[in-house]
């Protein structure tokens, strides 16, 4: 006999082996009804050697495939094929064995019931087809070795089918469940990999690097540049924790995603990002398509502007509209110069991030002076404005909006 | 007042920076009469060291610094918080805010940035990053849209959400004084006027939950 253990370790690798189980215990207690039906009837057979010949055989039989089942990796295709063919050949058997007069009085057949747990294995070895099939396969047999076809034969047909697509659903839907239960567990381990992962960034190489910023920018000359190295990839790294976090939640499930989450990855020791607390959710294309916007606004900036030169961005929910203010303290840019460079025919960068915000259905101010700096402001209205669908993809509690 | 009297306390859990940022304080004359590491040991040194100011990392292990935070500016009125964190923690930011913090600098800040916001914490001026004023921002517009609390959501005025977006955007409070044709002092006062509706807001709505859940019996 099987130990506990090694029940729970067939569990784990095959969820249908509960089912096996069952089948075992069922093709048990069937043939019991076999052997109690022979004994009662082995006086009247033709051939009453056979008979015993052909109960002995399902004797051992059952008792080989109930070992062969119980062993996980005996669950094979062909086993489950050769046993409902020996099934149904045993069966066939009965013609040879039943008198005319027993058929009269409807004595059982001489597998009498014990067929019945066929359709049940190949269900489950094989899913709803595969049970259907085989108790489609068994109701003809059963049709043959009666040489009749009437209602009895017609209803244990009915049965036999039934009992495979049953317990071939149940095997498929325990199959699908242990296969979606596997991907949540690899989910949850990934995930709180990452949170560890996470923690311990934040406990020693963020602090260090944002010290080596410090001391770095204090000592001066190459420690300084060192110390800004260091300071880029502290912001880096630290937003690379805080997105991948909400990525692994909600990759799939959802086609919104958080522009605050996405705008604080541009953030670098000249670019300052301030953002609501909360999530600010747009549908993803409307968020990567500002993404792009702020980055040509502020490529732009370090193109022409010195590379001291601070830039701002602001991000701020409106509720119907959210507006998105890029500002920069550079020499600005001279009245004229953005329009001129789109009449030379170069794809000005105004016009790129006009073109980008236009198509979002939003607009875009540019406020600029020598010696004041530029200021981008893009507003894009929200198609959603419901707030329960804006409440909905929020979970993070500190940020629903009701 | 001279930075000889004034004490500040460090609250961070790493080792390494904490024992930096109280080289850099003592190197500029400030006293650093204790630092701590986790939350309870933060309120436990504050009480007994009572000091000007207290630099709070806001991740302490287990523990959090928010929760300091509430502990010590609730029973240590003369006492400032001004939160050190890390860029990436924005909730846990408005929430120190909230739960009393005059202010919040990132941990990337220099030293003279450091040194300067202490100074002005510690004579009651806020610590106002653009970060902080976006966080600011948009806690107001949350609560606004929050129909469960309008009726007693405090509001900003329009001027005060013109001059957090100012912060916001990076204009120092001298430039926003010229922008608005008002003096650097007015600026200054409009920020911490949004402040204090912000922590007053919270200590409204946590007395509420409190005396809705009977909390009140058991504390007095």
């Amino acid at each position: 006999m099987t130990s506990p253990t090694t029940y729970l370790k067939a569990l784990t690798r095959d969820p249908t082996t509960a089912l096996w189980w069952g089948a075992v215990a069922l093709r048990a207690i069937l043939l019991s009804f076999a052997i109690g039906a022979v004994s009662v009837h082995s006086d009247d057979y033709q051939r009453p050697w056979l008979a015993w010949t052909v109960l002995g055989t399902m004797c051992v039989w059952t008792l080989l495939t109930s070992i062969a089942y119980i062993r996980g990796r005996w669950r094979r295709a062909w086993l489950v094929v050769l046993d409902v063919v020996l099934a149904s050949a045993l069966m066939l058997t009965s013609p040879l064995l039943l008198t005319e007069q027993m058929y009269a009085e409807q004595a059982p057949l001489i597998t009498t019931v014990w067929v019945g747990a066929m359709p049940v294995i190949a269900g489950i070895r094989f899913g709803p087809a595969g049970g259907v099939l085989a108790g489609g396969y068994l109701a003809v047999g059963t049709g043959f070795a009666q040489m009749r076809v009437d209602l009895d034969v017609v209803r244990d047909g009915v049965l036999l089918v039934a009992s495979g697509l049953v317990v071939g659903l149940a095997a498929e839907a325990l199959r699908r469940a242990a296969v979606a239960l596997a991907e949540a567990e690899r989910a949850e381990a990934a995930r709180a990999e990452r949170e560890r992962i996470a923690r311990s960034i934040h406990d020693s190489v963020l602090q260090v690097l944002a010290r080596v910023r410090k001391r770095g920018a204090e000592v001066g000359g190459e420690a300084a540049e060192l110390g800004e190295l260091a300071g880029e990839q502290e912001i880096a790294l630290r937003s690379l924790i805080g997105t991948s976090t909400d990525l692994g939640q909600g990759r799939g499930e959802r086609d919104a995603g958080d522009l605050g989450a996405r705008l604080r990855m541009l953030a670098t020791s000249t670019v300052r990002i301030s953002a609501p607390a909360c999530e600010v959710t747009l549908p993803d294309h409307v968020v990567a398509e500002l993404e792009a916007a702020v980055r040509e606004a502020l490529t732009n900036t370090a193109k022409h502007a010195g590379s001291d030169t601070g830039s701002w961005v602001l991000v701020e929910d409106l509720g119907s509209e959210v507006v998105v203010s890029v500002r920069d303290n550079g020499p600005g840019i001279e009245a004229g110069r953005l329009e001129r460079a789109e009449e030379e025919g170069r794809l000005g960068v105004a016009r790129s991030i006009k073109s980008r915000v236009h198509e979002l259905g939003g607009t875009v101010t540019l406020d600029t002076a020598p010696g004041t700096g530029t200021e981008w402001e893009l507003r894009v209205p929200r198609d959603r404005p419901s707030r329960q669908e804006r409440a909905e993809p929020n979970r993070s509690g500190k940020g629903a909006r009701v | 007042m001279s930075d000889m009297s004034l004490s500040v306390m460090v609250v961070d859990d790493h080792p390494m920076w904490r024992g930096g940022v109280a080289r850099d304080l003592e190197e500029r004359g400030f006293t650093v009469p204790a630092t701590a590491s986790d939350a309870p040991g933060a309120v436990r040194a504050a009480c007994a060291m009572r000091p000007d100011v207290v630099l709070m990392d806001l991740t302490l292990g287990e523990t959090s610094g928010v929760d300091a935070t509430r502990e010590i500016t609730g029973t240590l009125p003369d006492t400032k918080v001004l939160v050190l964190s890390a860029s990436g923690e924005h909730a846990d930011v408005l929430e120190a805010v909230k739960a009393g913090a005059s202010g919040y600098l990132v941990k990337s800040a220099s030293a003279e940035e450091l040194i300067d916001a202490v100074r002005r914490t510690a004579e009651g001026d806020p610590v106002f990053t653009p970060g902080l004023a976006g966080l600011v921002l948009g806690e107001f517009r949350r609560m606004a849209d929050t129909p469960a609390s309008t009726d007693s959501a405090p509001q900003v005025t329009d001027r005060e959400t013109e001059v957090l977006r100012l912060v916001a955007k990076g204009l120092s409070s001298r430039q926003i004084a010229t922008k608005l044709s008002i003096s650097p002092r007015t600026v200054e006062n409009h920020v911490q006027s949004t402040l204090r509706k912000l922590q007053l807001h919270n200590r409204v709505e946590l007395a509420r939950y409190a005396i809705e859940h009977g909390f009140d019996q058991d504390e007095d």
